[in-house]
């Protein structure tokens, strides 16, 4: 079954060899590079230091892994990021709900204008108010935490936007429902609304998680203790670093540590995962 | 009072309040605050003098800076359309129910969950003269390996390259869902009709898609106008900044040579390009439908 | 208010459970991160020579000895300042931190640093036991703002096994040129022979090696680079004839080309080229190599100093230093005490640390017999005395090395002219020196 038909058998093989070809080259070209870094991170650093690495006999080695888990630093990097990334999620569905529930759904004064306010901001660039924002940080002496790392990934717009649209979309006729039983606005949200936004929901927690997970700048400047990086942070360190000490090997392990938990988690919740960024476009 | 109040909908406000107070003080105060802070002369330590807009006129014959904007512009004139043409091809060519297709969809996504510095990580090692990947082929097929990271005319293309390979999934998924709100109606009519898979395109996909490719080109220019760990990581912005993109001047500016008013001017220009390449895509979409 | 009890929660988690009573001190360092081979309380199980080896042996053997003193220690990536300024405008500074000596002036003109002469002297620290070298570059308005710990240049490292099949070693010395016509001659001499550049070179994602090669040759010439501390001159025939020959190297092939530190590294201990410039904190490493037979560099690993190639009047050698600052922050004196403590026990084994190929940067050990039976040191000692730096008084030397040797590589590579990338150099140091607030 395919999805754009064609004309004749001829034409339709000429197309279906086109779409092959294609394939095959962007599978190759996506692939061999992660493929490339599992088989360097499987050498010896000898061998990386001095000859060509291309050699497919091997020898291989597990020592690169297992000096890795001698260094404790990259476990302590992904927990950050982990608690970070979680809370910037939690925190951004807990705000953006609320706002979104307002916004799309309820009346109050100045509604409109502070909404227009709002959606400007999409056109804000983090990278363009970092300056100021790590001063705001800076007189409160709240760098090295992880309200630091968390709190400016909460104030992007983004999620509002999506949740007024989500709370938009949901027909009037059961808050009305809902205000006949005599409920009052937040028990309306909480057990009418917000369940139909779950779909809604999804999609903002998984690109607001990939967001925050794979933020650089602000951790950069922001968490300056090696203790307090997040694993975007730490590796960003681990490749300046290595230059002094660790061999070329040791890093392509850390680069697979610290790819393959994302990966993992992408594997296992893949279709959760699609259908919540695909989600995206439809609202 | 309070019942005038309820009346006029003020407590709903509270709803909002919470996002609102974040709002302002972390992205619309800083954005004023960052405004402010560039018609002064101030380093990273205090001591600012207001000076007006000296800081702008030192920018406009600052040629790193000049070199820095002409880069960013160009590593998104690079990377944008060959973002856009490359994933909706395979959103295209992957629009199918087949294991393969699957697969391949997972593969194409896998990669954008990278960090960047996990990506630059292993594409050093596709990239570096010494011992990369693609020395290695070069030298198996006869060719000289080529300095993909210090040529002056390969880096920033290199850095494009990457970001394409880094950046692919989320515009490929975003085109196929886009594709899968097609009704299967509309092919199987054209099949019948045996219409080309040219026409197919130019009169049912396209016009069916055309508001993700808005929104995914929209989306795209802004964020890689924000490029950063790339070159920062790969490349320091060389050689002789070829390869030097807007923010990071604006980070070198800041955090190396500690002249934060300067920085924040070029903060300002950066803002703006951002605003222009946000909106310029849905202008021209406007356009070309009155035309 | 879900959210509120969440970050309690994430901050008792992380949090420290039990309070220590012991000071503790947050002591910043580069030189890399190398725990997975250093065991705690025990030897280097590989490269027992290197700065990161080194650095982390002592500082273990500093908590050892000290047991009522707590360190934190935070290793960065180099040169680590980008990422001090960050701390110290968050007003969150470590305790103690590595110092290039002429980044000093940039911290301490703010009144960022501590004056360290009173807690020195009462650890029995005085400025008199410093080189003289090393007590100029931390002293500022009278005040020591540092602890020197090294002086570093950087040097010819050499591979003699290469050196002899280019017939370039008599009576078991390197034959270094005497002029740049010589260099030149010998450096295709050298690849006739061996079919392998002369030159090894770091050149891409370099921030320094440029430069310091240029510094070096202009104050052997008694250039004055900085005719005050707001501007650079860089424009000079002396500057171009010495671009010129880097650029004339590059021309005929006679350096690699194109590779990073790493790679650069790699190539040297390969075997990939005669001459590696870079500083004396690889002299450590490349002994070790130079002990390991089958390497290419098993017994065939020679130091020595710039030579004078443009009939300088001074022997050419650029040196810095790093040194131990203390930032400004409030400090508990038990804390203060505990810092001082470390600073005395750093200078005292400035000795092990200087294994690592650095110079001292102790007047004292100059003249100690077992510091000169090290390998290479009688070559390189005379370096503490006619070795030079940059004035004190001008600000931003990191950043100002870091255009400096942008600008030189678009000239050697010819991407630009060098009168061109000299000139635009200049510019851009300038401008930024002249803007400085």
């Amino acid at each position: 079954m395919t999805a754009v038909a064609l004309p004749g058998v001829r034409g339709r093989q000429l197309w279906a060899w086109v779409r092959i070809a294609f394939c095959a080259v962007m599978l190759a070209l996506v692939l061999a590079p992660l493929l490339w870094t599992v088989f360097l991170s499987f050498r010896t650093n000898i061998d990386l230091l001095r000859q060509a690495p291309l050699d497919l006999h091997g020898p291989y080695t597990l020592d690169n892994y297992a000096e890795l888990l001698r260094n404790q630093t990259l476990f302590r990097w992904f927990f950050n990021s982990l608690v970070v990334s979680t809370a910037t999620v939690a925190g951004v569905l807990t705000l953006s709900s609320l706002a979104g529930y307002a916004f799309g759904r309820l009346e109050f004064p100045g509604r409109n204008w502070l909404y227009l306010i709002v959606l400007a901001g999409l056109a804000i660039p983090d990278q363009s108010v970092i300056l100021t924002r790590h001063q705001i940080f800076s007189d409160l002496h709240w760098h090295n935490t992880y309200r630091a790392l968390i709190l400016p990934g909460l104030s992007a717009p983004l999620g509002v936007f999506l949740m007024t649209e989500a709370f938009r979309a949901i027909p009037r006729a059961q808050d009305d429902a809902a205000r006949l039983d005599r409920a009052n606005s937040l028990a309306t949200f909480w057990h009418v609304l917000l369940p139909q936004t779950v779909p809604a929901l999804a999609s903002l927690g998984i690109y607001t998680f990939l967001l925050s997970w794979n933020d650089y700048w602000w951790p950069l400047i922001s968490a300056t203790r090696p203790a307090m990086y997040t694993l975007t942070e730490g590796m960003a360190a681990a490749q300046s670093n290595y230059v002094e000490v660790l061999g070329k090997g040791v890093l392509m392990a850390e680069a697979v540590v610290a790819g393959l938990p994302v990966l993992i988690v992408y594997i296992l919740f893949q279709k959760h995962i699609v259908s919540a960024v695909t989600g995206m476009v439809k609202l | 009072m309070i019942g005038r109040l309820n009346r006029q909908g003020w407590p709903n406000l509270l709803f909002a309040l919470p996002f609102l107070l974040v709002y302002g003080w972390l992205l619309v105060y800083p954005l004023l605050a960052g405004m402010g802070l560039s018609l002064n002369r101030a380093n990273l330590f205090g001591g600012a003098r207001f000076i007006g807009f000296e800081n702008y006129i030192r920018l406009f014959r600052d040629a790193t800076f000049l070199q820095a904007l002409g880069n960013s512009l160009l590593f998104v004139v690079m990377c944008v359309p060959v973002l856009v043409v490359l994933a909706l091809g395979l959103a295209l060519a992957l629009n199918r129910a087949t294991r393969f297709a699957a697969f391949m969809r997972s593969a194409v996504f896998a990669s954008s969950v990278l960090s960047v510095t996990v990506m630059t990580i292993i594409w050093r090692q596709i990239l570096a003269i010494d011992g990369g990947l693609l020395s290695h082929g070069a030298h198996a097929i006869g060719l000289p390996a080529l300095p993909f990271l210090s040529d002056p005319n390969l880096a920033l293309p290199s850095l494009a390259a990457v970001t394409v390979w880094w950046s692919l999934g989320l515009p490929m998924m975003l085109f196929l869902s886009a594709l899968q709100q097609v009704p299967r109606s509309v092919f199987e009519a054209a099949a019948l009709d045996r219409a080309t898979p040219w026409t197919v395109f130019r009169q049912i996909t396209l016009p069916a898609i055309t508001p993700a490719l808005v929104l995914v080109t929209a989306y795209e220019c802004a964020l890689q106008f924000q490029v950063f760990g790339q070159p920062q990581l790969l490349t320091q912005g060389g050689p002789n900044g070829a390869s030097r993109p807007l923010v990071l001047y604006i980070y070198e500016t800041g955090f190396n040579q500690w002249d934060i008013g300067y920085a924040a001017a070029a903060s300002q220009m950066l803002f703006a390009l951002i605003l222009v390449a946000a909106f310029v895509p849905q202008l021209a979409q406007r356009l070309w439908r009155r035309a | 208010m879900r959210r509120r009890v969440f970050l309690t929660g994430l901050a008792a988690l992380s949090g420290c459970a039990r309070p220590d009573p012991r000071p503790t001190i947050t002591v910043q360092r580069i030189f890399g991160d190398c725990r997975a081979h250093v065991p705690k309380g025990g030897a280097p199980t590989q490269n027992i020579n290197g700065e990161c080896e080194i650095i982390t042996g002592l500082l273990d053997r500093f908590e050892a000895e000290n047991p009522d003193i707590r360190l934190n220690i935070n290793t960065v990536a180099w040169p680590g300042y980008d990422q001090l300024s960050a701390q110290i405008a968050a007003d969150d500074a470590p305790d103690l931190v590595t110092m290039h000596m002429a980044v000093i002036p940039d911290y301490q003109i703010h009144g960022l640093l501590t004056p360290l002469d009173a807690g020195l002297k009462a650890q029995g620290v005085t400025p008199d036991q410093f080189t003289p070298v090393a007590r100029r570059a931390v002293t500022m308005n009278g005040e020591v703002y540092g602890l020197p710990f090294d002086a570093w240049t950087q040097l010819f490292h050499i591979n003699m096994n290469l050196f002899a099949k280019a017939g370039l070693v008599r009576g078991g010395e390197p034959v270094l040129p005497r002029s740049a016509a010589e260099l030149l001659d010998q450096a295709r001499r050298f690849r006739a022979a061996t079919s392998k550049p002369y030159l090894v070179q770091s050149a891409v994602n370099e921030r320094a090696a440029y430069a310091r090669n240029l510094y070096t040759y202009l104050l052997s010439a008694h250039e004055v680079i900085f005719p005050d501390p707001h501007h650079i001159r860089l424009n000079t025939p002396r500057a171009r004839e010495v671009v010129g020959l880097f650029k004339r190297i590059h021309d005929e092939r006679l350096t690699t080309r194109d590779l990073d530190y790493v790679a650069a590294t790699t190539a040297f201990i390969n075997g990939e080229g005669g001459v590696y410039i870079v500083g004396t904190w690889m002299i450590g490493n490349f002994d070790n190599e130079a002990a390991q037979p089958g390497r290419p560099l098993y017994r065939g690993y020679r130091v020595k100093p710039y030579p004078a190639l443009f009939g300088d009047p001074v022997l050419p050698a650029f040196v810095d230093g790093h040194a131990w600052v203390m930032p400004k922050k409030a400090r508990t004196p038990a804390q203060e005490r505990a810092a001082f403590r470390l600073l005395k026990f750093l200078s005292v084994h400035e000795g092990d640390w200087t294994r690592s190929g650095h110079l001292t940067s102790m007047a004292e050990v100059v003249g100690d017999p077992v510091y000169q039976a090290q390998p290479h040191r009688r070559d390189l000692m005379a370096i503490t005395s006619y070795g030079q730096g940059l004035p004190t008084d001008v600000q931003r030397q990191f950043a100002i090395q870091a255009m400096l040797s942008e600008e030189l590589a678009a000239a050697i590579t010819g991407i630009k002219p060098v009168e061109k990338a000299l000139i635009d150099a200049e510019h851009r140091i300038n401008d930024m020196l002249t803007n400085l607030s």
